[in-house]
């Protein structure tokens, strides 16, 4: 299990060098690709990711079954077994007879959710919360790095099962407590980076020409470091589905008719001494191969967007 | 260095205040927790006279209040479900913990320093490719499933490792009695194996990649240059010049780390019935046994702020750059 | 991933240790545990593991036999006062606790009364529940061997609530604060404890000849994984395994080192209708109010599939809250029948809307409970949306959140429950519901053919026959009119390593004493 709380210490640390205010999309575009198919990696973390978000999206279109239908009759039927009327169950049923392949379509969507949900959750509130604190310095800075010390030093996993055993599961609530999880990762790094871009001469001159306040963090400090905050999302994605699958183990996940990766692979465990491979298997490569998508993109995008190691190259 | 570590306790003491109220507050909200400790054919006076008697039927925040004030006593309250010192029934779980927790640690420090340098100086190769092949999938299973697939395969099907438990070692050395301890020794390391690799299986992973990375770097520095044009030895080059800088997010890591370990050490302790603080804080946060919860939950910031100080003052030793 | 797929399938094809199955000790029977062990105060224990643990270090006055009669144990003979509030047990000669105290009637009664004292604020099943259900009074000791123990009202089911409460001696725990007490318990019975490591295990030996238990050492084993069960079961290193999942079944039973027991349970597993007035003014509630929609929704339920599907085994569905052999003779289970089910809801006036459904209802389970309950609750949900009643299902967080709900009388419309069973009175079972306002009575049925009926049966004047009539009738009202839609009682699944030789009981009970190893 991965949990939020781990801050990837290798994102970059504050460039030296001075960002310009706008890249030139194009050209960046261009480069960031030919990286891309030059290291074979990297180009394989995205055709993963692209694989899973189409199915993501079209999935339960594609779904020969309604994933919750039930056939208790022909449950644990192996993949290619004859599914109800003649209709076969290409990656088997499970311990109610429903379809695998079906619930796996379309936990994908789920997963993916829970993933890209949490991350805009804690990233915003991550986000605003460092614009603060590294704008405004003082009290303020204060109290919200002090808040984020006390999180950081509650095991996120405690603080999660706490909520959920209070909030009961749910979707919602799981997306909540594992966005809430993490935003001091991004107040963070967004504080740091505030603070050093907040004596650029370009960021003064946009207070010398009268910007608001709101307008200079999120229009001229906030594009320059969504750099970083892109390398950790990634690898956040990641640990984010793998916490979703211990939340589902210990019993805290999603509600048993949502399916999702992660409670599908918790359900199989009972079944896995008695040869029901296909029940942990789909799921279980489901899950690695969309964390390790999302971990070869962290790696790429660090590497990519590090002005360092590019010079190293 | 006074005004650090003084600064440095001011922080704790609020850390401590905002975890204990943030997990009394979750698990009050959720309702009475008396129904779990009268039976199930109470009256309603006896309901009553449990709430009276477990302090429930006072506002919230007199509870609190009251609640540091015995911690301000070092009284920690007496768990619910125990009816034990809360503090007590936290302390005697820690030495498992702690055990499996170091011990993964340990093992992954052990193997990914070595992973990460040979993978670096093979940059590129098959080596590389194998190893970082390796991290990757390592960093992406489930612990939980890990632990299962270990115990199926190398417990049961091998008889490799013992499936389940625990034979402790730092509890009778805490206790004094060393003979047992390191008499114990060789099956601790035994049992702890599975569960170590099941915890720290996402660190070793990531610990790889991470010296890979900062080797590489430290690779290309000038000054490991002109030590190699001087002609030292490429072992020593490594040794004394790039390991030594490629240590500093290495430890860094470790201090950030623990809570994600001990996040890992809930779920693995389940899987291998191992008799932890992390089994023992989410039965108590099931019960609702808020005395032991909280107790926990002072425990482990305290190890955090601990862990925390203590990187913070090697990594000054270790980088002259940075001044406490 | 073609690595840990080959693992998966190397791993999960085999049934057999390929090394010698490491062997338990010899004279040592380990039995694995899904629950954490919490105390050994025998005022204190309220989990069924737990106190069976107790039960080998703890005596009783009498003790129920696995087929519900009763039996002496500590006390050799039993008078009842001529009106039936006194029982006065006369002790066996010679009787010690194992720090060698003797165990005299003054010891009897100081057990109950410290139980039972507010003052110490035990919230353990005796106080809460053997002493509430007897309504007992106070114990006394009439002579160095004689105790009585007094109850408020005569009461039919008092001689088998005693015979639970498990006794100590007096001097030891007098000596002790309730904190110690909990940790070091100095028993009665035939074993005692050395060795309790929390979270990990708990060991006992025995303190009595090898004819009144055969075995040694008892190591009970804290194991909360299923699967870890298991496999430690078939790698040899564990002998007794409780509770275990169904699907799991057939993999012990192809072990030659292991088998498989099943005893059919007494914990009556149903699906409450909770017909309080709060629930009626809710959606589903309204429409469970009526006796005839309740009843049709009887005939949705394919009880018969679940129990051979989703429990591997094979059920009598039951019909109503009372374990056999006390059940109604003549009644029949009600067959799974779809049609029926929907032509009465029509007549019931709930007709499907344009969307198929004919009203929506809450449907609330606690999680891990009962055997394989979270896929049950599922089976159950698709069965009445099939009928055209839209189920919204929650499963719930056991402890924390389900219990609290249930003892508020505050689960449903619908909700999912096991309540313990019992066969050494024919009462026993419907005692649950012995009052509208009692607090197990979690539906609120106010039915007065069910509870008038107890007036006759508590008469003191009523004849065997009168109230043998009056309980059938009850029991045909319960059936027909009921709050309950009555699924099975629950079979009990037990591993056992093929050195074991033991007979587990109906009830959940497991005494270790009646065991042998090879």
């Amino acid at each position: 299990m991965s949990l939020p709380t781990d801050t990837p210490a290798t994102v970059a640390p504050v460039p030296d060098t001075q960002l310009p205010p706008a890249p030139t999309w194009r050209r960046e575009l261009r480069r960031a690709w030919a990286s891309m198919v030059a290291s074979r990696w990297a180009l394989m973390g995205l055709i993963i990711l692209l694989i899973a978000i189409f199915v993501a999206i079209f999935g339960p279109a594609l779904a020969p079954f309604d994933p919750n239908r039930q056939n208790i009759l022909l449950r644990l039927v192996e993949p290619g077994g004859a599914g109800p009327g003649g209709s076969v169950y290409w990656m088997g049923s499970d311990a109610l007879g429903r379809d695998v392949f079906s619930r796996l379509l379309h936990g994908a969507r789920v997963s993916l959710l829970v993933g890209f949900a949490a991350i805009a959750v804690g990233g915003t509130i991550g986000i605003i919360a460092g614009l603060l604190s590294g704008y405004f310095g003082g009290w303020v800075d204060d109290i919200i790095m002090r808040l984020g010390d006390i999180q950081l030093a509650f095991p996120f996993i405690l603080l999660a099962i706490m909520f959920l055993v209070v909030l009961g599961p749910g979707l919602l609530n799981i997306i909540l407590v594992l966005g809430i999880g993490q935003w001091i990762t991004y107040a963070r790094i967004v504080r740091a980076e505030t603070l050093s871009l907040r004596e650029k001469e370009y960021v003064e001159a946009a207070r010398a020409m009268g910007d608001s306040t709101l307008s200079i963090m999120f229009r001229t400090i906030l594009p320059n470091i969504m750099a970083p905050l892109t390398v950790i999302a990634s690898f956040n994605v990641a640990s984010v589905i793998l916490s979703e699958a211990a939340l589902s183990f210990l019993g805290l996940g999603v509600p048993p008719n949502v399916p999702t990766w992660g409670s599908m692979l918790s359900e199989s465990r009972e079944h896995l001494l008695s040869n029901r491979w296909w029940l942990a298997i789909f799921p279980g490569m489901a899950i690695v191969l969309v964390v390790l998508a999302f971990n070869i993109i962290g790696d790429w995008l660090r590497d990519h967007l590090d002005p360092r190691l590019r010079e190293h190259g | 260095m006074w005004t650090f570590l003084l600064r440095r306790l001011l922080q704790s003491v609020i850390v401590l205040i905002g975890v204990t109220l943030i997990s009394f507050v979750a698990l009050q909200i959720g309702g009475d927790p008396t129904y779990l400790f009268v039976s199930e054919n109470a009256s309603t006076e006896e309901i009553e006279r449990a709430r009276a008697l477990l302090g429930f039927d006072r506002p919230l925040h007199i509870q609190y209040l009251s609640y540091v004030w015995d911690v301000m006593r070092l009284d920690f309250g007496t768990s619910l479900t125990f009816r034990q010192p809360a503090m007590d029934v936290v302390l005697a779980a820690l030495p498992a913990s702690i055990e499996l927790t170091l011990f993964s640690l340990i093992l992954a420090i052990v193997i990914s320093i070595p992973l990460g340098i040979v993978s670096a100086l093979y940059r590129g190769k098959p080596v590389d490719g194998g190893i970082m092949t390796f991290a990757m999938i390592g960093q992406s299973i489930p612990n939980f499933w890990m632990g299962i697939m270990m115990i199926m395969f190398f417990g049961l099907y091998l008889s490799w490792f013992p499936i389940s438990g625990h034979v402790p070692f730092l509890r009778p050395l805490f206790q004094g009695d060393f003979a047992r301890a390191f008499g114990n020794l060789p099956q601790t390391l035994h049992y702890l194996i599975m569960p170590a690799i099941a915890v720290g299986s996402y660190t070793l992973a990531r610990n790889a990649r991470l010296v890979r990375s900062s080797m590489l770097e430290v690779l290309q520095q000038d000054y490991v240059r002109t030590a190699r044009s001087k002609g030292i030895s490429e072992t020593r080059v490594i040794v004394h010049h790039a390991l030594r800088n490629a240590w500093l997010p290495v430890v860094t890591m470790i201090g950030l780390e623990f809570g994600f370990v001990l996040g890992g050490v809930v779920v693995v302790e389940t899987v291998f019935s191992y008799p932890g603080v992390g089994r023992l804080v989410f039965n108590a946060i099931n019960q609702r046994d808020i005395p032991v919860v909280q107790a926990a939950v002072i425990v482990i910031a305290l190890i955090f702020i601990l862990l925390n100080l203590i990187v913070d003052l090697i990594y000054a030793r270790l980088d002259p750059r940075v001044k406490l | 991933m073609t690595r840990i797929k080959t693992l998966l399938m190397a791993s999960a094809a085999l049934s057999l240790p390929a090394a010698a199955a490491a062997q338990a000790p010899e004279n040592t029977i380990v039995t694995a545990l899904s629950a954490d062990i919490t105390t050994f105060d025998i005022a204190q224990v309220s989990e069924r593991g737990n106190s069976n643990i107790m039960r080998h270090i703890f005596a009783t006055l009498e003790t129920t036999q696995p087929d519900g009669s009763i039996a002496p144990d500590l006390a050799e003979s039993l008078e009842i006062t001529e009106d039936g509030t006194g029982y006065i047990y006369t002790l066996h000669e010679g009787l010690t606790c194992h720090d060698g105290e003797a165990l005299m009637a003054e010891d009897v009664a100081y057990t109950f009364n410290r139980a039972a004292d507010p003052d110490n604020g035990f919230t353990g099943n005796v106080p809460g529940f053997l002493f509430s259900g007897m309504q007992f009074e106070g114990a006394e000791a009439l002579d160095d061997r004689r105790v009585q123990v007094n109850i408020r009202t005569p009461n039919p089911i008092a001689r088998g609530l005693i015979a639970e409460v498990m006794v100590h001696c007096m001097d030891a725990y007098e000596a002790m604060s309730i904190d110690e007490a909990g940790q070091n318990p100095v028993g009665s019975g035939r074993y005692q404890m050395v060795e309790w490591d929390r979270g990990s295990q708990v060991v006992l030996e025995r303190v009595v000849d090898e004819s009144e238990a055969p075995v040694e050492r008892l190591v009970f084993r804290i194991i909360p994984e299923s699967s870890t069960r298991t496999a430690e079961l078939l790698a040899g290193n564990v002998d007794l395994v409780t509770n275990v999942p169904p699907d799991q079944l057939d993999v012990i039973d192809a072990n030659p080192n292991s088998d498989v027991y099943i005893a059919q349970g007494l914990r009556r597993i149903y699906v409450g209708f909770n017909l309080s007035d709060e629930f009626a003014a809710m959606p589903g509630g309204d429409a469970i109010q009526d006796p005839m929609v309740r009843r049709a929704l009887q005939y949705a339920v394919d009880v018969p599939s679940i129990c051979t599907q989703l429990l591997n085994f094979e059920c009598e569905r039951a019909t109503g809250l009372v374990n056999p052999p006390h059940n109604h003779p003549d009644l029949e289970p009600y067959p799974f029948d779809p049609e029926t089910a929907e032509a009465m809801l029509d007549e019931a006036g709930w007709e499907r809307g344009e969307d198929g459904t004919r009203f929506s209802i809450r449907f609330q389970a606690g999680r891990d409970r009962y055997l394989n309950d979270v896929n049950v609750v599922q089976a159950i949900t698709q069965m009445l949306q099939d009928v055209g009643v839209d189920v919204d299902l929650q499963i719930l967080d056991w402890a924390s959140t389900y219990v609290p709900l249930i003892r508020e009388r505050n689960a449903g419309p619908l909700y999912f429950l096991g309540t313990g069973g019992n066969i050494w009175s024919e009462f026993i079972d419907m005692n649950d519901l012995n009052s509208v306002e009692a607090g197990t009575n979690y539906t609120h049925w106010d039915d007065p053919r069910w509870f008038d009926g107890w007036d006759v049966i508590r008469d003191p004047s009523a004849s065997p026959e009168e109230i043998e009539e009056t309980r059938l009738e009850m029991l045909r009202v319960f059936y027909e009119d009921g709050p309950w839609l009555h699924l099975y009682s629950q079979p009990d699944f037990y591993a056992m390593s093929s050195r074991l030789n033991f007979t587990p009981r109906q009830d959940e009970r497991v005494y270790l004493w009646t065991a042998t190893l090879e």
